[in-house]
C-alpha cells in the first residue's frame, strides 16, 4: 500500500484522471510480454517533464518505487513493478515536438509509437531505421531504455546509433540534458549512451533528440529457399565476405515454415529446412547490381527457388511469410516465450543447429527465426505455462541455449533484455568487476534504490 | 456460464501488445484497460475467481466498438471480440441495461411498436424537435442530422412477391430496420436494381429486427425469439440468396447467430444453412455484368469500410469494384478505409468523448480525398459519419444507391 500522503500528492500533481489505483487499473498493469506479473500500487500518467520531475521528487521524499513504462511490450519484465509501488507509464506524453529536415533531426516524447514516428518521417522523405518487431506499439521511450534493435541492425544498427541526446529526470527529480543535437559531440561523458540500455534503473526519460536518415531511394527483397540450413548459413557469411551489407538478412527454420504452411498457405515446401528473405536498399542501380549478385550466391550455394522482387509491390508480397511468421508460430500453443541469444554470425548455422539439438533432448517445442545478418537468433518456444511439467523442461532448454550462446563467445540478450527473464545468467557473462562498476554507477544516480528495483544488478547479487 | 472454447481463449493470449495500437479505442484513451489486451487480462481474472465483476470492469466492457480490429491483428489468433460478447451477456443480470437502451430494444423487438413509433415519429418529430435545445446531439450526432423516418415503412411499400418477366434470379430480401424505416431510399436502389438487372425480389413478410444490436449488448434472451423467426422465414432453398444491404444484419445472418447458438449449446444448423445463403448486396451484384447497363456519373467517390462488412464478413472488395464500375466515377482510397468510424451502435452515445475523437479522424480523411460522395453500406456509419462531417455539402450514400442513379 502506497502511503496516502504521497498519493494524494501524486493526485495533485497529474489531477485524479491520471492516477489510476483501481483494482482492474493495477490488474492491467501487471504485465508485460513476458510471462510472470506483479501488481503495482497505483499507475500514474504524467504529460510533461514538470511533472515527471514533482513525481519523483515526492517518490525520493516517501522512498516509493517507480517504475517506468512505455506500451508494455517487452519481453523481459523490465516495465513490471517488482517491488510495487508505481507504474509510471508514458503512453499519454505522445508528441512528435520537431521534426527538423535541415539539420536532419527529430526530438519526440517518450510516448510516441514508433512505427507512427516513422510513418510520419516516411511523408518527409526521411528514415529512423531501428524497427523491433513491436515497432507498431512499441515506444520511443521504451526503445531507449532497452536499446531495441530490430531487423534492419545489420547495416543501420540499433536505438543506440541514432540518439543525438536525451532530457532525463533523476530519481532525485533534477532535470538533466545529455548529448546535443550535433552528430559529433565529445564533451564529456557519453551519457546518452549509458542512459540507452539502461533498462530504466538510472533515470527516467522525458525528450528524446534522434538523428535522422534520408529514406533509401529503393529496395529489392530476395526469397530463398534451401533444403539444407547449412546452405543458407553459407549463403550468409558469403553475402557478407562479398561486401555486402542488407538491409535486412532474416532466416526461418523448418518448423516455422511448418507453422505457416499449416495456418497461411502460402505454398512454401514442407521439406525445406530454411528460407531466407533479403533486402537490399539504396540507388536503384546499385540495388539492382546487388540483387543481382546475392541471387547468383543463393543459386550458387544450393538453393533451391529463389525469387528476387521488381517492384515494391513485389517486396511485400516476399515479405508475407516473414511477416506471418510470428502469429503462426503463436497460436501453436498458449504461451510463446521469445529467446533472443546472439552469436557472432559465423557462429550462425551452428547455433540454430544447437538449438534444434537442445528442442528435441528436452521435448520441448521451439522453431527458430533469426536476424541471421547479426547472429540474433529468436527461438520462439512454445509451451502452455499452466503446466509446470514442461515449464521446467522450458527451463532447462532456455539454459541450454544461453550456455551454447556463452561457449561461442556470444551474448544472452541480443536486443531484448536482461530484466528478470535473463537475470539469473547475468554472471555468466559479466565478471564480478564488471557487475561492481555497474552497481557503482547505479548507486551515483539512484542512491536509495527507488527506480525500477528488482531489475537485473539485484536479481544477480 | 461462457462456452469452454470461448472461455480457453484468456489462455491463449501471449500479452505481445499488438492490439494496442490498432484498437481505435486504445488510441484515444492510451491506458491498459481500455486496450484489448486488458480486457481480456480482466475477464481471465473474472473467469479465475480473483477479480469480483464490478461496475468499473462492467464500465470498461462496453468501452469498446466491437469494431473487431483486434481480432483480425491478433497473432496467436484470439478471437478477442467473442469473449466480450459472450462476458457482455454473462453480465447482464448483474447490471441489466441502462434505461435508453431498454427502450430502444424493446422498440425493435416489437412488431408493433416499431410501425406506431413510426407514424408518430414522422408526425410529431418535426415539431418535437423545435422544442428541443438548439444545437443539441444525441451522443456526437446533432439532432438535424439525423434523416427523417420512412413516410411508409419500406416493407408496406412493395408486395411481398415483386415479379419480373423470365427471371434470371430469385431472391430473399432481409430489408433490416433501418432500410425498413429510416433510409428508405436504400431499399428502393436495392429493389430497383435487382429489378433491372431481372431478378425476382421476395420480401417475406413477418421478417424482425435481426436483434444484433441487442445481442452485442449481452440481452441474448431478449432477441432470441427475433432470431428465431428469422431463420424460420429464411432457411429456403429454393432461392439463390438470401440479400441483405446492412452489413450489422449481415453480419448477424452469416455468423453471430450461429455463433450464439452454438454458444448456448444448441444446434446452429439452420443459423448456418440460413448463413451460407446470405449475401451483401455488394456480393450478389458482382455476379452480374452491370457495365453495358450503367450511364455515367460524375463524381468523386471514397469508400468507408463498415467494421461489420470488413471484418466479420470479410467483404473489402466487391463495394469498391461496384463503384468502380460506375462510369464517371472518380474513386478515391481514403487513408485509414478500413478503421472504425466510431459509431459503434449505441457506443458513441454511451462514450460521445471517444468516439468524436475516432470520427474526427475519419472525418479529416474523407475531407483529404476531395470526395463529394462517401459510400458505405452500414445505416450505423452513415448516421456517424454524416452527422460528423459538420457544415460540409459531402453527400453519404450506401454504394447501392450510387448504382441505381447510374442505372435509370
Amino acid at each position: 500500500m502506497l502511503n496516502p500522503d504521497a498519493l494524494k500528492k501524486f493526485s495533485s500533481i497529474v489531477g485524479p484522471g491520471r492516477l489510476k489505483t483501481s483494482k482492474e487499473d493495477l490488474l492491467t498493469y501487471a504485465y508485460d510480454a513476458y510471462v510472470q506479473e506483479f501488481l503495482p500500487d497505483a499507475v500514474l500518467f504524467p504529460k510533461s517533464p514538470e511533472e515527471v520531475s514533482q513525481i519523483m521528487k515526492v517518490a525520493s521524499a516517501h522512498k516509493i518505487p517507480i517504475t517506468p513504462r512505455g506500451a508494455g511490450s517487452g519481453l523481459g519484465g523490465c516495465a513490471l513493478a517488482k517491488k510495487g509501488g508505481v507504474i509510471l507509464c508514458f503512453t499519454m506524453m505522445n508528441r512528435i515536438l520537431e521534426i527538423n529536415t535541415a539539420n536532419r533531426y527529430a526530438v519526440v516524447e517518450p510516448g510516441v509509437v514508433i512505427s507512427e514516428f516513422q510513418k510520419e518521417l516516411e511523408k518527409l522523405n526521411l528514415f529512423y531505421p531501428p524497427d523491433p518487431g513491436s515497432a507498431t506499439v512499441a515506444t520511443m521511450g521504451g526503445a531507449v531504455l532497452m536499446n531495441a534493435g530490430g531487423m534492419r541492425g545489420v547495416k543501420y544498427g540499433v536505438t543506440r546509433d541514432y540518439l543525438l541526446g536525451l532530457e532525463i529526470v533523476l530519481p532525485s527529480g533534477e532535470v538533466m540534458k545529455t548529448g546535443g543535437l550535433t552528430t559529433k559531440d565529445v564533451t564529456g561523458y557519453d551519457l546518452t549512451r549509458l542512459i540507452c540500455g539502461s533498462e530504466g534503473t538510472l533515470a527516467l526519460v522525458t525528450r528524446i533528440t534522434v538523428r535522422l536518415l534520408p529514406k533509401p531511394k529503393s529496395r529489392r527483397t530476395l526469397q530463398a529457399i534451401y533444403n539444407r540450413i547449412d546452405d543458407a548459413g553459407n549463403t550468409v557469411a558469403k553475402i557478407i565476405e562479398a561486401g555486402i551489407i542488407p538491409a535486412t538478412l532474416e532466416l526461418m527454420d523448418k518448423s516455422i515454415i511448418k507453422a505457416l504452411e499449416d495456418s497461411a498457405h502460402l505454398g512454401l515446401p514442407l521439406d525445406a529446412e530454411a528460407i531466407l528473405l533479403i533486402d537490399v536498399d539504396g540507388d536503384l542501380e546499385t540495388v539492382e547490381k546487388q540483387a543481382a549478385l546475392v541471387a547468383d550466391f543463393c543459386k550458387s550455394l544450393g538453393a533451391r527457388d529463389v525469387r528476387v522482387s521488381q517492384s515494391e509491390k513485389e517486396n511485400e508480397q516476399l515479405w508475407v511469410a516473414r511477416r506471418s511468421a510470428f502469429g503462426a508460430v503463436a497460436r501453436m500453443r498458449p504461451t510463446c516465450v521469445i529467446e533472443d541469444a546472439t552469436v557472432p554470425v559465423s557462429y550462425l548455422t551452428s547455433a540454430i543447429k544447437k538449438v534444434i539439438e537442445i528442442s528435441e533432448r528436452n521435448r520441448v517445442q521451439i522453431a527458430v527465426l533469426a536476424h541471421a545478418g547479426d547472429g540474433n537468433l529468436h527461438p520462439l518456444v512454445l509451451c502452455d505455462q499452466r503446466d509446470q511439467e514442461e515449464m521446467k523442461r522450458v527451463e532447462k532448454a532456455m539454459d541450454e541455449i544461453v550456455d551454447y550462446a556463452m561457449s561461442v563467445g556470444g551474448t544472452l540478450s541480443g536486443e531484448h533484455g536482461i530484466g528478470i527473464a535473463k537475470a539469473k545468467y547475468l554472471p555468466k557473462q559479466l565478471s564480478g568487476t564488471s557487475l561492481a562498476m555497474m552497481r557503482a554507477i547505479k548507486k551515483t544516480f539512484d542512491p536509495q534504490g527507488i527506480l525500477n528495483p528488482g531489475s537485473f544488478l539485484e536479481y544477480a547479487a | 456460464m461462457i462456452a469452454k472454447e470461448i472461455q480457453e481463449e484468456v489462455h491463449n493470449c501471449i500479452k505481445c501488445g499488438l492490439c494496442l495500437t490498432p484498437c481505435p479505442v486504445y488510441k484515444q484513451l492510451c491506458f491498459e484497460g481500455a486496450s484489448p489486451r486488458g480486457k481480456v487480462q480482466l475477464i481471465k481474472n473474472v473467469l479465475e475467481g480473483k477479480l469480483e465483476p464490478s461496475e468499473n470492469f462492467h464500465r470498461l466492457l462496453f468501452t469498446c466498438l466491437l469494431c473487431e480490429t483486434c481480432t483480425a491483428n491478433c497473432p496467436s489468433g484470439l478471437k478477442v471480440d467473442r469473449l466480450m460478447k459472450a462476458m457482455r451477456a454473462e453480465l447482464l443480470e448483474k447490471f441489466g441495461l441502462p434505461w435508453q437502451k431498454k427502450m430502444l430494444f424493446n422498440l425493435l423487438v416489437s412488431d408493433r411498436l416499431l410501425p406506431f413509433f413510426l407514424f408518430w415519429g414522422r408526425t410529431l418529430g418535426p415539431s418535437l424537435l423545435s422544442l428541443m435545445p438548439k444545437g443539441g446531439k444525441i451522443g456526437t450526432i446533432p439532432y438535424s442530422k439525423f434523416p427523417r423516418l420512412n413516410r411508409k415503412a419500406l416493407r408496406d411499400q412493395y408486395p411481398e412477391i415483386i415479379p419480373v418477366p423470365n427471371p434470371e434470379g430469385r431472391v430473399l430480401y432481409f430489408t433490416g430496420c433501418a432500410t425498413n424505416y429510416l433510409f428508405e431510399g436504400v431499399g428502393r436502389a436495392v429493389i430497383h436494381v435487382l429489378q433491372r438487372l431481372g431478378v425476382e425480389v421476395i420480401i417475406p413478410r413477418g421478417q424482425v429486427c435481426c436483434g444484433l444490436p441487442i445481442f452485442l449488448a449481452g440481452a441474448r434472451k431478449m432477441a432470441l425469439k427475433n432470431m428465431r423467426k428469422n431463420l424460420e422465414l429464411f432457411n429456403r432453398d429454393d432461392v439463390d440468396a438470401v440479400i441483405v444491404d446492412c452489413a450489422t444484419c449481415g453480419a448477424a445472418l452469416k455468423k453471430e447467430y450461429a455463433h450464439i447458438l452454438e454458444e448456448m449449446g444448441e444446434s446452429p444448423e439452420a443459423a448456418k444453412a440460413v448463413g451460407r445463403k446470405v449475401l451483401d448486396i455488394s456480393q450478389y451484384l458482382a455476379r452480374f455484368d452491370l457495365g453495358k447497363l450503367l450511364r455515367p456519373v460524375a463524381a468523386r467517390v471514397t469508400y468507408h469500410d463498415p467494421c461489420h462488412l470488413l471484418r466479420s464478413q470479410g467483404v473489402k472488395e466487391e463495394p469498391r469494384h461496384l463503384l468502380r464500375r460506375i462510369p464517371g466515377v472518380q474513386f478515391v482510397e481514403m487513408a485509414g478505409a478500413d478503421v472504425c468510424c466510431g459509431g459503434g451502435g449505441t457506443f458513441q452515445w454511451e462514450h460521445p468523448d471517444v468516439a468524436s475523437g475516432i470520427t474526427g479522424k475519419k472525418v479529416q480523411s474523407i475531407k483529404e480525398t476531395g470526395a463529394g460522395i462517401v459510400a458505405s453500406g452500414c445505416p450505423g456509419c452513415r448516421l456517424q459519419i454524416c452527422g460528423n462531417l459538420g457544415e460540409d455539402s459531402i453527400e453519404t450514400l450506401h454504394p447501392v444507391e450510387l448504382v441505381a442513379r447510374a442505372l435509370p
